[in-house]
């Protein structure tokens, strides 16, 4: 240990530091200042900058040692005397943020960079600037537009010293108004908590031991010599927790430790918690395991056949293969309309496996007390957790409290019960301290849950008049080593085919294998964006063969709306019609296509989701979402949801509907979510349904609360109840004999009463057909979107560049246009990157790109323009009219990408992501036989 | 076990010297250190004492002579644009610069450390965990090259950006050895042997790069990846013509940069192929080895034609 004497923010500490250890860590765990994060521990990310004399640092690549008698700035010293620095305020101001774990990075950086632009050369230039300047700062959420936008204009506004305060919104129209998510501020000035900023005092650090071989069994494990290490205090083999838990009822196949054999290369083994993480990650290499490999099975052909004299990676199923799923729904006669159609198309398709790429790693910290079981983590999921937890741990539900904090994205990536979650719930009841553990980036990568690598042999048949005639898809998907959400991934892989076109023959086969590799399981677009990728593109091709525009051929086709699918969905508010016509309106289509030259083109894809899942994951008779909402005499109202709010902004919603309902202003409403203990059940943020769900439980909520309020006046004032109005936080009758402030309110609601608490709940219609499996995709509404991407393609080098993304989405109504347009330019950002760069690569089992330099997430400069659009359809019952917009808007984009590829340079795209060499190949194939 | 760590600010090159020499059996200079402390913290480099060079001042100048440019080693990527002369005269270095890594990274980065990065491959930039699964290669004192299964040579690829530039230009460098202070061409330090990639001795520093401020030099610099930020290249190329003479450099496709010279005279698509020819290239990179190799020539034309060379 060494002296280090440094000002942050100028403070003058003296530290202790170890000879070795990085900026970061003495900014976040000796100075305590946690707004500096830790997203990819080697420079990739940029969550870790901050300023030294000025100049943007990667603290976490950077010796503490070296900044003696340094001046360090981090993002908490950016706002004076409670005041945000301008450039926070743009940030806040323009919604550049969203789950905010990048904030203060991007923050940072972006301020370093602007004394350097040059604003003289006009908007295109200086924006180019703004993306290069940014382009090691990685973002998930926002897709970057939001981002350079505040840059951008923080820019301009400062060079011509502008005053200019925006006026905070104080109207009581809350729904449909664009505004900054309400802990918007917290997050820019870095003092939002995320969970590994969460310290407790006498804590434990846990690391994990993880398995180097896909498939063994495990003869022995030695922990004696790793117990002899001083500051060892426990050490956990998978025999202690045997209870096997998964976030679906039918697939609970996993341990929190591998028990008595291991699945995949990473998988835990065994976990230690020490006082420090240094000496547990010491005590992990102590640890003697003795293993006896097993043939292992490590892609879907290897996991479709009979496995002969091996052993199964699971011994269930009646068969003697690896195949985990199968899923087969048919509806009409596929056979005959393929027959009756005039032209058919068959592909098959390959996609690799991607990863969701959440900036902020997994983290939690566990204790036990008089109460039970406490856990802080990154989760979206606190109930199914809690339900996991209980049964794991054996306590009742009672005993268990799941804490969300401030959450750095899921995408899906947090929406399982985790082993290690298991884990540190379990070293903290042995040890009787606060046990905390966090993963690095490639142990998150490991974990994996991402996109399950697929592949597909889809055909369709057209009438020559344009009418889609039938539709068969054959599907194999990789679900790698357990289930997480994998029986419904097999499922909505071919039911959510059955929209937005009208088919009147559609049916699928699907099959869901193990594999010893990290497990698959929910990520943004569930289960249907590589078979929607294949549907667009197959729509694409027969488009061509009948010579029609591939628009117009599918506004022939589109489902219209209050309408039912072949499957038996329910179709109420639809605006496929209005998505499309917005998108070809404004990307030009009609002018611009066929016109392009080679190189460049343009490609069309259209898009259908679920806004909920209408059925729980666990059957029982709770609803889908409960809020309560209290006031008492301070006049504020305090929303409780067990929703939980992962950078979507769902909060905020809450906050907005209440705030509408009421007639108040957003200042008068306190959320409080995702705590099990003190929120209502609310089953998660996954399926996205948390504004439908969610939402319309928080508007029941408020619409009781005003019955409470108005029955209270009617009682006090005399006035009939229809005379009532609510509006700028007043309540007063038509005529204005009564016209009561919101405080005067409060107060006649309360007497002799005191604080009032009402609920409100939501809970699906009944849906769907009585046949099994009548169930998958069942939603009480659905989204709708298109998009129209454009493509450069470089023919000598088969390198694909994306210029621009138009895209539309119906939303039903945007509660918050902010947050949805940052929703789709998000989904957009994402889907250009499992377009044209991201996949997860193995070697032998072993995951080759585990982190963020080598996992390809786009940059600033890799992401194109994206121009979002908001459809409104006014749903009949969502919330206000709203439906999803998180999920949904992902899945055109990508086909719409590789459309444009085949447009451009007439190579059809097969495989996922496009890959230079695979187009260069085609396209010289494509010329031959063009030659010929 | 936790062993006896070390991090020593070198103020001086005769005390980096002293340092180094008081700790030969474990020691690693450390400039802007950007690679070096990610492939400390993935188990790759294991030396217990650092000795950080970025604080000495005397290697930190850019100077213009008469008839060279000196630019000290400990020049930070990022300021190199900063210098009109430079910037005017060597656009080329100027833009492999700014390919490297990210913006915030090439704050910190230098060029010296550019030039001394250490050489890459897929299989060996990973971490301790990781390669002990796959098994240790031949770069991490393993027994088998992992990316061609098997060959008992590592041909992990070189992957500095400025430095292709730099020898387009016939750039030397200083490199000094205690007492001994030597001016060589850069690609004289490149031994080609993927482990132990640079004939330097270990405690040599370099001091600074030193460009011809007579000659002129058109130079086209080219860089495959498959992000427009941050990645390393999995193909760089510089073409430079000074007055008749042509000179190729190619990086990221074999241990050493390859560089083929010849004359505007010359069937210059035969450059093209001997320089093709000469890249021991192998799949270590996220494009495979075919496509890199493929890339060369049309990479090469491109830039011959830039240079109104074809």
């Amino acid at each position: 240990m060494k002296q280090l004497n440094i000002k942050i923010n100028g403070k003058q500490f003296h530290l202790m530091v170890k000879e070795h250890e990085m900026l970061s860590t003495v900014i976040r765990e000796k100075a305590g200042l946690t707004g500096t994060k830790i997203g990819c521990e080697q420079g990739s990310c940029g969550a870790c900058t901050v300023l030294i004399n000025n100049e943007a640092v990667l603290s976490c690549i950077s010796p503490a040692l070296r900044y003696e008698n340094a001046e360090i700035t981090t993002i908490e010293a950016l706002a004076k005397d409670g005041v945000l620095h301008k450039l926070q305020k743009k940030f806040v101001e323009k919604g550049a943020i969203q789950c905010g774990f990048c904030t203060p990075g991007m923050v940072l950086t972006a301020l370093s960079l602007t004394p350097s632009l040059n604003l003289e050369d006009g908007m295109e230039v200086l924006t180019r600037q703004v993306k290069e300047g940014l382009s090691g700062n990685l973002c998930r959420c926002t897709g970057y537009k939001k981002v350079i936008d505040a840059v951008v204009e923080y820019a301009i506004e400062s060079s011509e010293s502008i005053e200019e305060d925006v006026e905070p919104l104080s109207s009581s129209v809350a729904v449909g108004v664009s505004r900054p998510y309400i802990e918007a501020e917290k997050k820019v000035k870095g003092a939002a908590e995320y969970a590994d900023d969460i310290v407790m005092k006498n804590t434990l650090h846990c690391k994990l031991l993880r398995s180097k071989y896909p498939h063994a069994k495990i003869v022995e494990i030695d922990t004696s010599e790793a117990l002899k290490l001083d500051g060892v205090h426990y050490i956990a083999t998978g025999k202690e927790l045997p209870i096997t838990f998964g976030v679906l009822p039918i697939s609970q196949d996993e341990t929190a430790m591998a028990v008595d054999k291991v699945r995949y290369v990473g998988e835990v083994v065994a976990a230690v918690a020490a006082d420090s993480e240094g000496i547990a990650g010491e005590a992990c290499k102590l640890i003697k395991i003795t293993y006896k490999q097993l043939q292992p099975f490590l892609n879907i052909d290897e996991s479709l056949n009979d496995v002969g004299e091996n052993e199964r990676i699971h011994d269930t199923g009646k068969f003697n293969n690896n195949i985990h799923k199968k899923a087969e729904l048919r509806f009409g006669d596929q056979q005959k309309g393929l027959t009756e159609a005039d032209v058919t198309t068959k592909m098959s398709f390959e996609f690799l496996g991607i990863n969701h790429g959440f900036t902020e790693p997994h983290a939690a910290t566990a204790f036990w007390d008089e109460n039970g079981l406490t856990i802080t983590t990154a989760t979206q999921v606190p109930h199914y957790l809690h339900r996991a937890l209980a049964k794991v741990m054996e306590v009742p539900l009672s005993r268990v409290r799941v804490i969300k904090p401030y959450l750095g994205g899921g995408f899906g990536g947090k929406s399982d019960p985790f082993p290690h979650e298991m884990i540190v719930s379990h070293l903290a009841r042995k040890t009787g301290r606060p046990v905390r553990v966090r993963l690095s980036r490639e142990e998150v990568f490991i974990t994996n849950h991402g996109r399950h690598p697929s592949k597909m042999s889809v055909e369709m048949g057209v009438s020559l008049n344009g009418e889609f005639k039938a539709l068969d898809a054959d599907i194999a998907i990789d679900g790698g080593a357990y289930g997480s959400f994998g029986v419904v991934t097999s499922y909505y892989n071919g039911v959510l085919l059955q929209a937005p076109y009208k088919l009147d023959n559609f049916g699928f086969r699907a099959f869901r294998v193990n594999t010893n590799k990290p497990q698959c399981g929910a990520m943004r677009g569930h289960g249907a964006v590589n078979s929607r990728f294949a549907v667009e593109s197959i729509i694409d091709d027969l488009a061509m063969k009948i010579n029609i525009d591939p628009c117009k051929l599918r506004l022939q086709n589109f489902l219209t709306s209050n309408t039912q699918t072949v499957g038996q969905y329910r179709i109420t508010s639809n605006g496929s019609r209005e998505a499309l016509l917005k998108v070809m309106e404004q990307s030009e289509w009609d002018k611009k296509i066929g016109t392009l030259e080679s190189g460049h083109g343009l490609g069309v894809a259209c898009g259908f989701f679920i806004s909920g899942s209408a059925l729980p994951i666990i059957w029982n008779e709770l609803p889908q979402s409960v809020v309560h909402l209290k006031l008492d005499f301070d006049g504020r109202v305090l929303v409780t949801s067990g929703s939980s709010d992962i950078g979507q902004g769902s909060d905020t919603m809450l906050a907005i509907i209440v705030a509408e309902v009421l007639g108040i202003s957003m200042d008068k409403i306190f959320v409080l979510a995702a705590d099990t203990l003190l929120t209502p059940v609310d089953f998660g943020s996954y399926s996205s349904r948390v504004t439908f769900m969610a939402g319309n439980a928080a508007k029941d909520a408020a619409e009781n609360l005003k019955k409470e309020i108005i029955e209270a006046i009617v009682k006090a004032k005399g006035v009939d109840a229809e005379e009532l109005s609510f509006s700028d936080s007043r309540v007063f009758s038509f005529d204005k004999a009564v016209d009561l402030s919101w405080m005067e309110t409060v107060d006649i609601l309360t007497a002799k009463r005191g604080a009032v608490s009402v609920s409100g709940k939501y809970i699906s219609p009944k849906l769907g057909g009585d046949f099994k499996g009548a169930g998958a995709g069942l939603s009480p509404s659905y989204t709708f979107g298109a998009c129209i991407a454009e493509v450069k393609v470089d023919i000598e080098t088969g390198q694909v560049k994306v210029m621009n993304v138009w895209g539309a989405h119906d939303c039903g109504k945007a509660i918050n246009p902010m947050a949805v347009e940052g929703q789709l330019e998000g989904s957009w950002h994402m889907g250009v990157g499992q377009a044209i760069s991201e996949q997860m690569k193995y070697y032998k089992g072993l995951l080759l790109n585990n982190n963020f330099l080598d996992y390809k997430i786009p940059t600033s400069l890799d992401t194109p323009d994206i121009h979002a659009n908001i459809i409104e359809t006014i749903d009949p019952e969502g919330p206000f009219g709203a439906k999803e917009a998180g999920e949904g808007a992902i899945h055109p984009v990508i086909p719409a990408i590789a459309n444009a590829v085949f447009n451009a340079v007439g190579v059809r795209i097969t495989k996922l992501p496009i890959n230079a060499e695979d187009v260069l190949a085609q396209i010289r194939d494509h010329q031959i036989s063009n030659n010929k | 076990m936790l062993t006896e760590q070390g991090y020593i600010k070198a103020k001086s090159v005769e005390e980096a010297f002293v340092n180094a020499n008081n700790h030969l059996d474990g020691f690693r200079y450390v400039a802007g250190g950007t690679d070096v402390i990610v492939n400390k913290f993935q188990g790759n480099e294991d030396a217990q004492i650092l000795i950080d060079i970025s604080g000495i001042e005397e290697l930190k100048h850019i100077k213009i002579k008469e008839d060279y440019i000196e630019i000290g080693a400990l020049t930070k990527l990022d300021d190199l644009k900063k210098h009109n002369i430079i910037s005017d005269r060597f656009p080329s270095l100027i833009e492999a610069a700014e390919a490297v890594a990210s913006p915030v990274i090439r704050k910190t980065a230098t060029i010296g450390g550019n030039i001394l990065c250490e050489n890459r491959c897929t299989f060996y930039n990973q971490s301790e965990w990781w390669r002990s699964a796959a098994g240790y290669c031949l770069k991490c004192n393993g027994d088998i090259c992992i990316a061609t299964g098997g060959k008992n040579n590592c041909l992990s690829k070189f992957v500095s950006d400025t430095a292709i530039v730099l020898i387009s230009i016939d750039a030397k460098i200083e490199v000094s050895d205690h007492q001994q202070t030597s001016i060589i061409p850069i690609e004289s330090i490149y031994s080609g042997d993927g482990v132990n990639s640079r004939n330097l001795s270990k405690t040599a520093l370099l001091k600074s790069i030193l460009i011809s401020n007579t000659e002129e030099y058109q130079t086209i610099y080219k860089k495959l990846r498959q992000r427009e930020t941050i990645d390393f290249g999995s193909l760089m190329t510089a073409v430079s013509l000074n007055n008749e003479k042509v000179k190729i450099v190619l990086g990221g496709v074999d241990p050493k940069p390859i560089v083929v010279e010849g004359n505007i005279e010359d069937d210059l698509n035969e450059l093209i192929l001997q320089a093709t020819k000469k890249a021991r290239t192998v799949d270590n990179d996220v494009y495979s080895r075919k496509y890199r190799k493929e890339m060369i020539a049309v990479f090469l034309k491109r830039s011959l034609q830039e240079l109104k060379l074809m």
